[in-house]
């Protein structure tokens, strides 16, 4: 069984690092500020959460995996504070967007105008 | 409640760096010293925000299982729809930026609504303005993901104030 589990645990490794070099990838090709932070997430929810995955089949029902699990939980949190905070700050000092569609404004209008 | 969240934290650390035995006494201060530190920023952190937090009802701990199924299931597949953009010869984008409204009562909900939208990849929540969010996305089939409304009602769900 054990066979089993190593296997499991390097699919879910390999595929986990797929995912953070495709969201390197997709940081350089992608052409503009606010595209590239989609990029980056594909890094910080599939690329950590398979890699973390994996590892908690090795830790099995213990500590190792409450901790693991810990971690997972802390990234889910911080990581789109984290975008949203460079997002915000991008959009309110007037980094334009590149649309093709866009909504009216709001009530109170954009910060951006 | 707060005594719950003061025993959640006791809890994490004794999880985290606990002594499981009671010699020695520098260890066990350090750890009262940290829980009451952190304990105390909560209790900053609720009064801030205007109340509790809901969330910490038990109610809200047995919906969060089938929230976080609906939630894995839809990161992945924006994972995977992202994944094909960056991958493809040609990077084709069509960025749109949409209003949304947050159908949120608590504003914890409304956050864990734009955090849930920033979280999957494709959409990212440029601000949150009373109820409504401005939701910056990649192309038509990632704004599809928020505008059908399906991440909103889970957000609902687990709030427990779905009709």
């Amino acid at each position: 069984m054990s066979g089993a589990l190593d296997i499991a645990t390097a699919v879910l490794l390999v595929a986990g690092g797929f995912f953070c070099i495709v969201g390197g990838v997709g940081l350089h090709r992608f052409s503009e500020f606010y595209q590239r932070t989609h990029a980056a997430s594909v890094t910080d929810t599939a690329g950590a959460g398979l890699m973390l995955l994996g590892l908690m089949l090795q830790g099995g029902l213990s500590m190792v995996t409450l901790k693991l699990l810990l971690v997972l939980a802390f990234l889910l949190f911080s990581s789109p504070a984290i975008a949203h905070a460079l997002v915000k700050a991008a959009h309110g000092h007037g980094l334009a967007l590149d649309l093709e569609i866009e909504d009216e404004p709001g009530r109170d209008g954009d910060a951006a105008g | 409640m707060r005594l719950g969240v003061l025993l959640l934290l006791a809890a994490v650390w004794l999880a985290l760096s606990g002594p499981y035995t009671l010699d020695g006494w520098l260890i066990p201060v350090f750890g009262l010293v940290s829980v009451a530190f952190v304990w105390r920023l909560y209790l900053a952190l609720e009064r801030a925000a205007g109340g509790g937090f809901e969330f910490f009802r038990a109610a809200a701990w047995l919906r969060l299982p089938r929230f976080l199924v609906s939630f894995a299931v839809k990161v992945a597949a924006a994972n995977v729809h992202v994944t094909k953009l960056i991958l493809s010869p040609r990077i084709e984008l069509h960025p749109r930026l949409r209003r949304v409204t947050a159908s949120q009562k608590t504003s914890f909900g409304q956050v864990l609504y734009a955090n849930f939208i920033t979280l999957t990849p494709g959409t990212i929540t440029l601000d949150l303005r009373d109820d409504e969010l401005l939701v910056y996305a990649l192309d038509a089939e990632s704004e599809a993901d928020v505008m059908d409304g399906s991440m909103d009602r889970d957000v609902l769900r687990i709030e427990g104030s779905a009709d």
